[in-house]
């Protein structure tokens, strides 16, 4: 396997609405990372374009072919991924590994969703459908009532405190402050603010809860010895993992287990040679704030049943043990869907970098994304290393 | 059958016992594609549940939607709407019976299923 760095990248703002049309943010990130990367004059090998649900927001389909018209990159392959939330970040693997192979040298990867093109409602709606038709789905199941029912669990059996809960939530607030391209970088929250606000799916609240965001990232890969015509600051893809887990949250052997997050974690670990306590900064997939202490549980980053307590403790702050979600996670920077693993990434290349201002974490050589999809029955880990 | 006597159905493995709930096409144990039908029961308690005020559209009902996850007597593990008056007994390990009933539209159509009451109805 050839190894495979990303060479640049760009996104835009998320926010509800943001305008233009999905085929104008999805160009506007591509073209900025496209420049990051200084390939402006060159012509890609392949497209990959995520999204989960560009039919049901925006009534269009086949989106990567339009997205390499729209671009001039004619005649590079063109793949629409869709993999629910998880689309973004599988978009990145399936580049990785087109290039890894050597079918590919030059990829880029966009992910993009318009969300606010429909009611509050229908886009819930829209969102339930990736949860088991007959078990889920048609009984009104949403994804915040999922995450609902989880806190229940979890708050019985470790003691997780609603202080504990409101912690993660401010400290991503606080993130996403500093973070430009975050849809509530004018909203902090206190801890007091969180646990008065409004009631989404008892017991959690709407700072508990991601926003319904537009918005666009992308990515350019390209194989190492490649990498060498373009910019000097290229960053690694050391490690890959993906794995599943059952379709109905209820069939799991213990529904406060993540165990696709845990096998794909290992995968990823074991393919970077690296451990959990090697990464300095991760950005986790927190569409509700109690995925953030599970997924850094069964990531490995805390034991079981401590990952409340850790975030209360200040040790997933900027300056912390592991930075969390830097960016602001999905709470403050904005969940939209196809876009949000792509901007993970992105954020991550930033922090590998050096580039990410206010925001940075000092001296950051390893860094882990988890992007899920369904209700943690589809994760993809990503680990990237700083060579330089 | 009339709806009264309808069943909350999973579906046993001949070849390793798992009962499996929902129907899949091979057991998730051992790849089995046999199955027998067999009551999940007439009873079963509430393990985890919420009260849902945004609702997706589809849902006719008012919110709160009230959803709860359950276990039977044989371990397995169901999702469904609570019908239920009042949220003070909403209490986990809460003796619950599956009824039948509309659960909501998907494209203009009614669907039906599961739901889940109080097995005592409590005073009001």
């Amino acid at each position: 396997m050839r190894d495979v760095v990303i060479i640049g990248c760009g996104m835009t703002k998320f926010a509800r609405p943001l305008p233009g049309s999905l085929m104008d943010i999805a160009s506007e990130a591509s073209l900025k990372a496209i420049e990051d990367a200084g390939a402006s004059d060159r012509d890609f090998d392949a497209v990959y374009f995520a999204s989960m649900a560009c039919g049901e927001f925006t009534h269009q389909a086949a989106v990567a072919t339009a997205l390499v018209d729209e671009l001039g990159l004619i005649p590079a392959a063109a793949h629409r991924i869709e993999n629910g939330p998880a689309a973004g970040a599988t978009a990145i693997r399936e580049a990785f590994l087109g290039i890894a192979s050597g079918m590919y040298d030059l990829v880029l990867v966009t992910g993009a969703e318009k969300m606010s093109t429909v009611p509050s409602e229908v886009a819930t709606d829209i969102i339930s459908t990736m949860t088991h038709h007959e078990a889920e789905y048609i009984h009104g199941v949403t994804l915040p009532g999922l995450g609902a029912m989880l806190t229940r669990l979890y708050m019985a059996r470790y003691g997780l405190t609603e202080d504990q809960l409101a912690a993660v939530a401010v400290k991503n607030h606080e993130n996403g402050s500093k973070n430009p391209y975050a849809q509530l970088s004018h909203k902090k929250a206190t801890i007091a603010g969180v646990k008065d606000s409004v009631m989404v799916a008892d017991p959690l609240r709407l700072y508990h809860v991601c926003p319904v965001s537009d918005g666009a990232a992308s990515l350019v890969l390209c194989s190492a010895e490649k990498a060498r015509e373009f910019s000097s600051k290229a960053i690694k893809i050391a490690g890959l993992g993906q794995a599943t887990d059952t379709h109905a949250v209820q069939e799991r052997e213990d529904p406060m287990v993540l165990k696709a997050v845990q096998i794909a974690a290992r995968q990823a670990f074991k393919m970077a040679r690296l451990k959990p306590k090697d990464i300095d900064v991760a950005e986790l997939h927190d569409a509700f704030e109690i995925l953030e202490i599970v997924e850094s549980e069964d990531a490995g980053f805390f034991p079981k049943g401590k990952g409340g307590k850790a975030a209360e403790e200040g040790k997933t702050a900027l300056d912390g043990e592991i930075a969390i979600n830097p960016s602001g996670g999905l709470k403050a920077r904005g969940h939209a869907l196809g876009a949000t693993g792509a901007a993970q990434v992105v954020e991550l290349v930033w922090q590998l970098r050096g580039e990410a201002g206010e925001r940075q974490v000092k001296g950051a050589k390893n860094a882990f994304a988890l992007n899920f999809g369904g209700f943690g029955d589809n994760a993809v880990v990503t680990i990237l290393r700083r060579t330089k | 059958m009339p709806e009264k006597e309808k069943k909350m159905i999973g579906f046993k493995c001949k070849k390793c016992d798992r009962i499996n709930y929902p129907k899949r096409t091979r057991c998730l144990s051992c790849k089995g594609m046999e199955f027998e039908e067999v009551e999940l029961g007439k009873e079963c308690e509430l393990v985890t549940y919420t009260q849902i005020y945004n609702p997706p559209a589809g849902y006719k009902g008012d919110p709160p939607l009230m959803l709860g996850m359950v276990k039977f007597p044989n371990g397995v593990l169901g999702m469904g709407q609570l019908a239920i008056d009042h949220p003070k007994d909403l209490k986990l390990g809460a003796k619950l019976r599956p009824i039948w009933g509309m659960l909501r539209e998907i494209g203009g159509k009614e669907v039906f299923g599961f739901k889940f009451e109080l097995a005592k109805k409590s005073k009001t």
